[in-house]
């Protein structure tokens, strides 16, 4: 039974929990080949998308999950609103409040900005990615693609490429991933890495190839386009050169390992572009995975709530 | 006016001893074995409770001028008063700052106008505290202040830190440091397993040392007294112990929150702005460090960074939060809370809260209670516990980590130049 209010990150989730909402989700899998690809779960419910940050593609992810689950959904963007006449974000969730809202779903570039919200609100939350702390739906996501890949969820090497330091989705797969059984590597030079990582269920290497090796999953992050002016590595050349990823590279993986990237990919940075036709059908059956997704977790906090 | 403070025990900076004190005007008049009732106006009975020489806090911010809705020098007074402490030194990070004679002189002036307890301003190292030109110290000291400090921004230029420490020699205004490498502090909380488990953006703790080193080399090339403000880590202490056995003229305070409160206790309370303080709270391992410095004397006084902040300033997602707590109020009870846990004595409490800050800031009538001295005394109950909750906060601004903490030891009576300034 699912019982949580909130759903604000992986890391005090447990096993249990998570094979709950990826076999929900494998439920809702389904309705988008319906005919009519929609369920009345959540009929006469508001979900509000109170995203702090800009976002495209996960706000339109959960706009949908909503709408297919026949909620009334509410988009706020903090572009075009009163946070830019000083609002705190307090008070616009407050505001959106009063209008009796049942779920929201939040993303600030702040970390842990969704703790605070959640502590201070009666509705759901889900984080849909806070500053660095986490990005859960994006690890579920990403979960669900290996599940329904590898057939299975424990055991696995999996292995995190990139900008790990300040990456929110880092986070959520490790402990994701971790909580399933699997033994995470974490593969980055030390500046993008950070020194406390080793605190974290991990095993390090800046080695590529080792990280790679016999590995059922690689997971491939965004090279922020700033690290270069923050002093964090000295080139893209050199970047790729250590930690992109080509065909020579993904020889040492296991033949079905399965390669994800939550996007936008720089290709020809992180990974390299002849890899794309293999590749770019893997990302697109996480974007559809991450409706399902969606929709599991918005249908069980509601269930929660209620 | 004479008051009587009778069958009391009091706390020295290297004894206790029980006797009556009679306070005669602003002066202790006499210290002695049993003093009639007769020879006073009034009589405090004090059996069983203990009395200090009133605290001195190196380190506060009175907002003042600026923000006054967030405190003011008279709820500053007040709350002073009711934690003991009777001489204070503002910070001069105020709007505008502290750092001509006009200003400091306007604050020295209306804060003995107020009367409560001494207030001193701190006057900036440099105008506008920009790190560009030094400050006027000697209108400055002309005006009242006792030292000089750029506080949260701190002197970036090695050279212009080494020309005020020659400088200031002239006033011997003291110098107080604010020791922090911005470059490695661009965070909100300290770089630990817990800011990478959350992705917060973290404050190394080497910002502290690396800065505390290069003060100390400056002190030691110019020959001159340098004091470091609210230190917060283990290896800022091995550098400072290092440096008073060469006796170079270091001298330095930690607070409160450093040797009661560590990194996991932000955690613990899912990231209350209030816990958001700078330098961040430390790991365990600086908890103990701070300890047993305050023990040795590694550590001089404690101070209290008493950091008022308004509702809202608080009321924000950790990172989006301001830096600071408030501290007056709980300093003796957080420091008698380490000698319940016999970490410290007694007479250390003393020697740390009154008797050292008055040796490092030169007043020589103050920190001690001895026949001809200021009246600055306070007398405690150690027995009795007190809850923090918001109401009976006097400050002006409430954030304080220690909000429900049952604390222990309870100010009775602040009396602040002879004249009782704080009765519960």
């Amino acid at each position: 039974m699912w019982q949580r209010r909130h759903l604000l990150g992986l890391k005090d989730l447990d096993k249990k929990d998570i094979e709950l909402i990826l076999g929900q989700a494998e439920y809702f899998r389904e309705i988008p080949r319906r005919q009519i690809k929609k369920v009345p779960s959540l009929r006469g419910k508001t979900v509000v998308n109170l995203f702090f940050e800009p976002s495209t593609r996960t706000r339109i992810s959960f706009e949908l999950a909503a709408k297919r689950l026949s909620a009334d959904v509410i988009n706020f963007s903090s572009s075009a609103s009163s946070i830019q006449k000083g609002e705190s974000i307090l008070d616009t969730l407050k505001n959106m409040e009063a209008y009796a809202v049942d779920i929201f779903v939040i993303r600030h570039s702040f970390s842990a900005a969704s703790v605070y919200l959640a502590q201070r609100t009666k509705a759901c939350v889900v984080n849909a990615g806070d500053g660095a702390n986490e990005h859960p739906t994006q690890a579920l996501l990403d979960m669900f693609t290996v599940k329904q890949r590898l057939k299975k969820l424990t055991g696995l090497k999996v292995v995190v490429v990139g900008d790990i330091a300040y990456s929110r989705v880092a986070r959520s797969n490790i402990w994701g991933f971790s909580h399933m059984g699997c033994e995470v590597w974490l593969c980055a030079p030390p500046t993008l890495l950070g020194r406390d990582f080793s605190a974290l269920p991990v095993r390090i290497t800046y080695d590529l190839r080792k990280a790679v090796k016999e590995a059922d999953v690689i997971i491939m992050l965004r090279l922020q386009n700033e690290r270069q002016s923050e002093k964090l590595i000295p080139s893209l050349r050199e970047y790729r050169q250590h930690f992109g990823l080509n065909p020579d590279i993904l020889k040492g993986a296991r033949r079905d390992a399965v390669i994800m990237h939550p996007g936008p990919v720089n290709w020809d940075v992180e990974i390299a572009s002849s890899l794309k036709e293999k590749i770019m059908p893997s990302i697109l059956n996480q974007a559809s995975n991450g409706l399902a997704v969606r929709m599991a977790v918005l249908y069980l906090l509601k269930g929660a709530a209620e | 006016m004479k008051i009587l403070i009778k069958g009391a025990t009091l706390v020295h900076h290297d004894r206790t001893e029980k006797k009556d004190i009679l306070v005669k005007d602003s002066t202790i008049a006499k210290v002695s074995k049993k003093i009639s009732s007769q020879e006073a106006d009034e009589v405090i009975r004090a059996s069983g409770k203990f009395v200090f020489a009133g605290f001195i806090d190196m380190h506060t911010h009175l907002r003042t001028p600026g923000r006054e809705d967030e405190e003011t020098l008279l709820s500053g007074a007040l709350a002073a008063a009711k934690g003991g402490f009777t001489t204070i030194l503002c910070m001069p990070n105020t709007t505008p700052p502290i750092d001509n004679y006009e200003i400091a002189f306007w604050i020295r002036k209306v804060s003995q106008n107020i009367g409560i307890v001494d207030i001193y301003p701190v006057g900036t190292i440099t105008k506008e505290r920009k790190g560009k030109e030094l400050a006027e110290f000697g209108y400055l000291k002309e005006a009242g202040c006792l030292a000089v400090s750029d506080d949260g921004d701190p002197v970036a230029s090695s050279l212009l830190l080494r020309r005020a420490l020659e400088y200031a020699k002239m006033y011997n205004l003291l110098l107080i440091s604010h020791a922090e490498e911005k470059s490695l502090a661009a965070g909100v909380m300290l770089e630990s397993d817990i800011s990478a488990k959350w992705g917060m953006p973290a404050i190394a703790e080497v910002a502290e040392s690396v800065a505390v080193a290069r003060e100390i080399e400056l002190a030691y090339f110019t020959a001159s007294r340098l004091h470091l403000a609210h230190i917060s880590r283990r290896r800022s202490l091995r550098l400072i112990e290092c440096a008073k056995k060469d006796k170079i003229g270091i001298s330095c305070e930690t607070c409160p929150h450093y040797f009661s409160l560590s990194v996991k206790d932000i955690e613990r309370n899912n990231f209350h702005a209030n816990f958001k303080v700078n330098p961040p709270l430390g790991t365990e391992d600086d908890k103990q460090a701070i300890r047993k410095a305050l023990k040795s004397g590694v550590i001089d006084c404690i101070a209290t960074d008493h950091a008022p902040h308004s509702f809202l300033e608080k009321e924000k997602s950790f990172q989006e939060a301001s830096f600071g707590m408030i501290g007056l109020e709980f300093a003796f009870s957080l420091s008698y809370q380490l000698v319940k846990e016999k970490v410290l004595s007694l007479e250390v409490i003393a020697d740390r809260l009154s008797y050292r800050p008055a040796k490092i800031l030169g007043l020589e009538e103050r920190g001690e209670i001895r026949e001809g001295l200021r009246a600055d005394l306070v007398i405690v109950d150690l027995e009795k516990e007190w809850v923090v909750d918001k109401e009976s906060i006097v400050s002006r601004s409430k954030n304080t980590p220690f909000l429900g903490r049952k604390l222990p030891g309870v100010v009775e009576y602040t009396i602040s130049g002879g004249k009782i300034v704080y009765k519960k």
